[in-house]
């Protein structure tokens, strides 16, 4: 799956069903119609000075999804990754989780790419979440109890993180 | 019970600058390779507030997704700098569960083991400093409420 550098056209990706900052964000079943969609910003232009907006490395697969980087550090040579997934894409939630950490090790010479998890939603047509994961190359590593306000109650939120030496 | 005292975001910076060793980790912040108006920013873009209690600098800063979740930190290995502030959160800013996050070996694990806080996980390899890469450690605590 190819990913592209996002563009102002691009913004519709940017927000939609999934939970705020998931490592894996699909539509989430059941989700009502009021509620606030999750949104991340999208990138800002240079100001005059020269300064760039957040270190965030924002990709897109057209159509598809948006492939987020955030709070890419390059001292620790880490970042946070995010994904979100329109609905009718879930399929492409392997090829993609796959291909954003391929972009972040290889072409962004990232070390450590970590994210959030919250096992309380299920992804929608079954899809195996851990094994998927598992199969990306990430391992859970942390569990941090009452993480995310949702649907009117606290839930726990898992840190999975990949680690590539060298 | 130790008393609080609010610091405004640049004397945040500067206390934290003052002591760089122990404050290694603070709130993800580095104060030995960060410089003073770098640590304000990264304050100022986390909305994170630093406290004073008799000496020990205290960090607090919200979680985006949950209102009722704080993120702390703490410089001492005393608990009772610590267990005022947290008695801070409780009481003002509704707080019923505390995230912290340490590099290992750092004091602050003295005073969150002795505050309640368990091991909630290891993030390896999370931060680089004096020339390698070393893990971090997650507590959590949560109250009812």
């Amino acid at each position: 799956m190819m990913l592209r550098g996002y563009r102002d056209s691009d913004l519709p990706l940017l927000s939609g069903d999934w939970l705020p900052g998931e490592l894996l964000g699909l539509p989430v079943p059941g989700r009502p119609p009021l509620a606030e969609p999750a949104r991340v910003p999208a990138p800002r232009d240079p100001a005059e000075d020269g300064a760039t907006g957040e270190d965030d490395e924002l990709c897109v697969v057209p159509g598809a999804g948006f492939v987020r980087l955030a709070a890419v550090d390059w001292v620790h040579r880490r970042a946070r990754l995010e994904i979100g997934l329109r609905p009718g894409a879930e399929g492409g939630a392997e090829p993609l989780l796959k291909a954003a950490l391929d972009h972040a090790f290889r072409a962004l010479n990232l070390r450590r790419v970590f994210g959030w998890v919250t096992p309380a939603v299920p992804l929608p047509s079954g899809l195996p979440r851990d094994a998927l994961l598992r199969d990306a190359g990430l391992a859970p590593e942390a569990d941090v109890p009452r993480a995310l306000w949702l649907d009117g109650r606290p839930v726990a939120r898992q840190i999975w993180g990949a680690t590539r030496h060298g | 019970m130790a008393d609080l005292s609010l610091l405004g975001t640049a004397e945040a910076a500067a206390r934290l600058s003052a002591a760089p060793q122990t404050a290694r980790g603070f709130l993800g912040l580095d104060p030995v390779t960060q410089n003073a108006a770098l640590l304000a920013r990264e304050l100022t873009r986390t909305g994170a507030q630093v406290l004073s209690a008799d000496g020990v600098l205290l960090g607090y800063a919200p979680n985006s997704v949950q209102p009722r979740q704080g993120w702390v930190a703490t410089t001492s290995a005393d608990p009772a700098p610590l267990a005022a502030l947290l008695d801070f959160l409780r009481t003002y800013r509704r707080c019923t569960s505390y995230v912290a996050e340490v590099p290992e070996g750092a004091p602050a694990v003295a005073a969150l083991e002795a505050c309640g806080f368990t091991g909630a996980g290891r993030l390896p390899g999370h931060v680089f400093h004096s020339g390698g890469y070393h893990d971090v450690l997650v507590y959590s605590a949560t109250q009812e409420g």
